[in-house]
């Protein structure tokens, strides 16, 4: 149960840090995070042309 | 075919949407009826917060195209996302910040050294989260999204970090998995993970509702469900921590603890004489007395404390 538990945090905590390197790597503008929510991500500027999907599901 | 597969996976979308906010007021009254709230208190306003936050955002997306205004609706929808996206980042650090003191509670020294130094280091690094947004050409609503995002991530790192040290110190702790100071950590550490893999997932996917969502909400209902039962189920109580006397922890928790103490005062000159009592006096001239010479003539020995006094 311990070595479970224990592989189970490592796991996640490695997995953060890789996702963290990948996202400081990566050469794109802006990075965005979201909530871990099912509620859809507002990504596209709210002053822009699209209303990105708005209303569709 | 592929529109079959898109209305299917939006509609799991909504349904998810409303079990969210189920499970988050489950986890509510769980957490108010078993008393829990002055422990836990940053969990509780998250919760509430996410719950009323995720209501507003189902309504006005329900709403957008027929009562509102499909631009309107994004413009409601955006500001209230990320603002309760924010407020939500900052009451996770509480929380972490909350789940620490309860854990080092048996060791008062190295709980109050501990706390200053999380202090310490979350505000630096919200400072430098914050800041690093900042940058020259980027502004208005991009700037916010950006500083909420470095916010948000700061907040996953530390939140694994405490996961970490709650994981390893579990049992020297004198706790077990079944506390609920692990429950809430762990919880939060999937939260965090899964943050920090979805900001991944999102710079090559930008789009409003994704495969990913669908992810999340499983994931954010695992982990309401996950707290709720922790809550609802009777908490083992702490076990006896016993540690060697020559243990490092209990050397710096007794470090810890002298280190607030505050300290004494010495008067080293510019004493009058009435602040003495006759007993005060007499004890200081004997010791006086014994100072300046093992025999000395009581009358010089007098004359000498007259010119100290």
């Amino acid at each position: 149960m311990k070595v479970i538990v224990r592989s189970l945090v490592v796991a996640l905590a490695v997995t953060g840090a890789i996702a963290t390197t990948l996202v400081n790597t990566t050469p794109a503008k802006a990075t965005v995070t979201a909530k871990t929510s099912a509620m859809p991500v507002p990504a596209c500027d709210p002053n822009g042309p699209s209303d990105c999907g708005m209303g569709d599901w | 075919m592929s529109k079959g597969i898109c209305v299917s996976s939006l509609s799991l979308l909504s349904v998810l949407g409303y079990l969210e906010v189920l499970a988050c007021v489950a986890a509510l009254c769980v957490l108010i009826a078993k008393k829990q709230w002055a422990d836990y208190w940053a969990l509780g306003s998250f919760l509430a917060l996410r719950a009323g936050s995720d209501s507003v955002l189902i309504a006005v997306h329900g709403a957008s195209g027929r009562i509102i205004e499909r631009h309107l609706a994004y413009h409601i929808y955006f500001y209230v996302y990320w603002v309760s996206f924010a407020l939500e980042s900052v009451l996770a650090l509480l929380i972490v910040y909350g789940v620490f003191r309860l854990a080092m509670a048996p060791l008062k020294g190295l709980q109050t050294l501990g706390m200053l130094i999380f202090k310490w280091a979350a505000g630096i690094s919200v400072a430098v989260a914050l800041g690093s947004a900042f940058t020259p050409g980027v502004k208005g609503t991009v700037m916010l999204v950006n500083a909420i995002s470095q916010l948000q991530r700061t907040q996953s790192i530390l939140t694994l970090c405490l996961l970490l040290f709650v994981t390893f110190a579990v049992r020297p702790m004198g706790l077990s998995y079944s506390s609920r100071i692990f429950g809430v950590s762990l919880g939060l550490g999937i939260m965090s993970t899964n943050d920090l893999v979805q900001s991944a997932w999102l710079v090559f996917n930008p789009n409003l509702a994704s495969v990913y969502n669908v992810i999340n909400g499983v994931v954010v209902c695992v982990i309401l469900t996950m707290w709720t039962a922790y809550f609802a189920l009777p908490e083992p109580k702490r076990r006896i921590i016993v540690l060697p006397t020559t243990s490092p922890f209990l050397r710096w928790n007794q470090i810890s603890q002298a280190l607030g103490d505050s300290p004494g005062f010495v008067a080293v000159g510019g004493v009058p004489p009435e602040l003495f009592a006759p007993a005060e006096l007499e004890v200081m001239r004997r010791a006086s007395i014994k100072m300046v010479t093992p025999f000395p003539p009581q009358a010089e020995t007098r004359a000498t404390f007259s010119r100290a006094v």
